[in-house]
């Protein structure tokens, strides 16, 4: 298990590595002169003398390898650079932001995960009648609407008609819960075909056909027995979606006016602003990165077959 | 004709539905200048705002312009955008995946790493990556999309060619003594072609849905140009005192994209049957 966990984790370092030259080189190969820019930002009225004052300050001026290792060892310690458009450095604009989108993903999570069970466990209790056509259906809908359009829609309801929770803004749990059915409706509505088709898979092996003649009830068969042979897929799936939904919060959080990570990225890209997308671009690979190998884990972790192939 | 061959053979096996569909939005996106009933940025103040009424049946936006119209041709923008896409996608991917595939060795090794590198980031966010180095525009919008389609698109061309390489009639050519030029331009890229043209259909509705993001964030499609998802956000602020302008789009999009997903899911089946 630990080689397993050990080999993983060395490629996980290895695919960081690919990334961060992958974002050093987007912004190097970026058109403009990033001193000129920056010499700007600070004196409208920049001279060739203040332009070569930021390329010595920056390190601009150096060979680009060397470039490359004082930009990691900055990113690795926190240190993004500075936005050439609001000349804040990128670091603590990510800090102060990490709690908004944490948040954002946490509750779509929750939402992603017991939304699924529950459609997925009404198809599979009522298989194929009218509770399991509607679910099957709204299923498909779900998975195939966009998130801004579903977010429209709920905002249109239960702000602007029933004027339960707030259109927009970030201020206590009364104001997350739209952000979060918003993000958390599309990977239900994928993993809750993972739950009904596992189910429906489950349901056909020989194991359930002698558990029913032991006398033990459909609803006691699917949670004992069923659960654990669906749980690798799903946790697969489920750490798929998550990744889905770190992308969604670019599109939810500018909906709902929260100033996450996805919004900072978007404020980058926008404006191009290098370093912030730079930096946007890097945590968002990192944590694809972690996931994967987390994901994996525990895969191998539920799986006892996994688990005796892998250690 | 070869390469359409298999893709024509694959739409006589798709889901009803879906193909219906589908011919819909493109025959709308066709004919869009010739159906629309009225000029989709033409501006009439005095109307803005106005529900649904014999000259203007979806009623018209905060701008007074015929929601009808805009709906239609913006189903040529998305059209237009996705062919864009999938020919630029494809055509880096192709080039990739058929030259990995038929030279095989370290070439097809670093090939195929780049190709994961790509695979692992999120297409939206490759797409955004790239206008934020580029800069907004319509062309850039492509550009990004294209470069955050193309490793699917490589892989699935580099099984195929590796999958032609091996057959017999490959072993013969070379045996008659066809030059490289020819085994590649005449026998292997036509094939590939043909096959990856199958499952192009089956991405489209992923990148239709992806221009309408881009357009909804404001980094794809501009405004007065019609789009689903530019259409949408422009009419947000009005949500409370016109939601018609809101839900016409995106249910319009949504139709379109659940077209596009039920033909992708025929095309994986049937490809996964062939197989």
């Amino acid at each position: 298990m630990f080689a397993f966990i050990a080999k993983r984790a060395r490629n996980a370092v290895l695919l960081l590595f690919l990334a961060s030259v992958l974002c050093f080189a987007l912004v190097v190969s970026a058109p403009g002169n990033v001193a000129i820019l920056i010499a700007e930002l600070r004196t409208p009225t920049a001279t060739k003398a203040d332009i070569a004052k930021v390329e010595e300050e920056l390190g601009l001026n150096k060979p680009l390898l060397e470039r490359y290792g004082f930009w990691l060892n900055g990113a690795i310690h926190g240190d993004f650079g500075i936005s050439y458009k609001t000349g804040e450095a990128v670091g603590a604009s990510l800090k102060s932001r990490l709690a908004v989108t944490a948040t954002l993903v946490a509750g779509g999570a929750v939402v992603a995960f017991l939304l699924s069970l529950f459609v997925g466990f009404v198809g599979a209790l009522w298989a194929h009648r009218a509770p399991d056509v509607v679910t099957r259906g709204s299923a498909l809908l779900g998975a195939s609407t966009p998130s801004f359009f579903v977010g429209a829609l709920l905002v249109y309801a239960f702000s602007v008609t029933w004027h339960v929770f707030p259109t927009f803004g970030f201020a206590g749990p009364v104001s997350w819960v739209l952000p979060w059915l918003t993000l958390g409706f599309l990977p239900a509505a994928v993993l809750s075909r993972v739950v009904r088709v596992g189910f429906e898979e489950a349901m056909a092996k020989p194991y359930v056909l002698t558990a029913m003649s032991k006398g033990l009830s459909r609803t006691s068969i699917l949670v004992r027995d069923a659960i654990p042979n669906i749980a690798p897929t799903y946790l697969n799936a489920l750490g798929t979606q998550i990744g889905t939904m770190v992308v969604g919060a670019v599109v939810v959080e500018p909906l709902f006016a929260w100033q996450g990570i996805g919004d900072l990225f978007l404020t980058g890209v926008r404006f191009r602003d290098f370093m912030v997308v730079q930096a946007c671009l890097l945590v968002f690979i990192t944590f694809f990165i972690i996931l994967n190998v987390v994901v994996d884990i525990c895969i191998t972790l539920t799986d006892p077959r996994l688990r005796l192939q892998r250690s | 004709m070869q390469p359409v061959r298999p893709l024509l053979k694959a739409i006589g096996a798709f889901p009803r539905s879906a193909v219906f569909t589908i011919c819909a939005f493109v025959l709308l996106g066709l004919l869009a200048p010739y159906i629309a009933p009225h000029d989709p940025n033409a501006q009439d103040l005095l109307v803005a705002g106005q529900g649904p009424t014999l000259a203007h049946p979806f009623g018209v936006d905060h701008l007074g312009r015929d929601t009808l119209s805009r709906l239609i041709v913006a189903a040529r923008t998305s059209l237009v955008g996705v062919c864009l896409v999938l020919v630029c996608a494809h055509a880096i991917g192709i080039a990739i995946g058929t030259i990995a595939g038929y030279r095989r060795g370290w070439t097809d090794e670093l090939l195929m790493r780049i190709v994961d590198v790509g695979q692992a980031i999120p297409s939206l966010i490759v797409s955004l990556a790239v206008i934020g180095i580029a800069g907004v525009s319509y062309w850039n919008m492509i550009l990004a999309l294209a470069l955050a389609w193309w490793p699917g698109s490589a892989r699935i061309s580099r099984a195929v060619a590796v999958n032609t390489m091996n057959k017999p009639h490959m072993e013969a050519l070379r045996v008659l003594g066809a030059s490289p030029v020819r085994i590649y331009f005449v026998h292997l890229l036509p094939t590939t072609i043909g096959a990856v043209l199958v499952y192009a259909t089956a991405d489209a509705g992923a990148v239709a849905l992806a221009i309408a993001t881009l357009s909804f964030l404001g980094l794809g499609i501009q405004p007065p140009t019609p789009e689903w998802g530019q259409m949408l956000v422009d009419a947000l602020p009005y949500l409370e005192s016109d939601p018609r302008q809101v839900i016409l789009p995106g249910l319009t999009l949504t139709l379109a994209v659940i077209g596009f997903n039920i033909l992708g899911e025929a095309v994986a089946l049937t490809e996964f049957r062939s197989r």
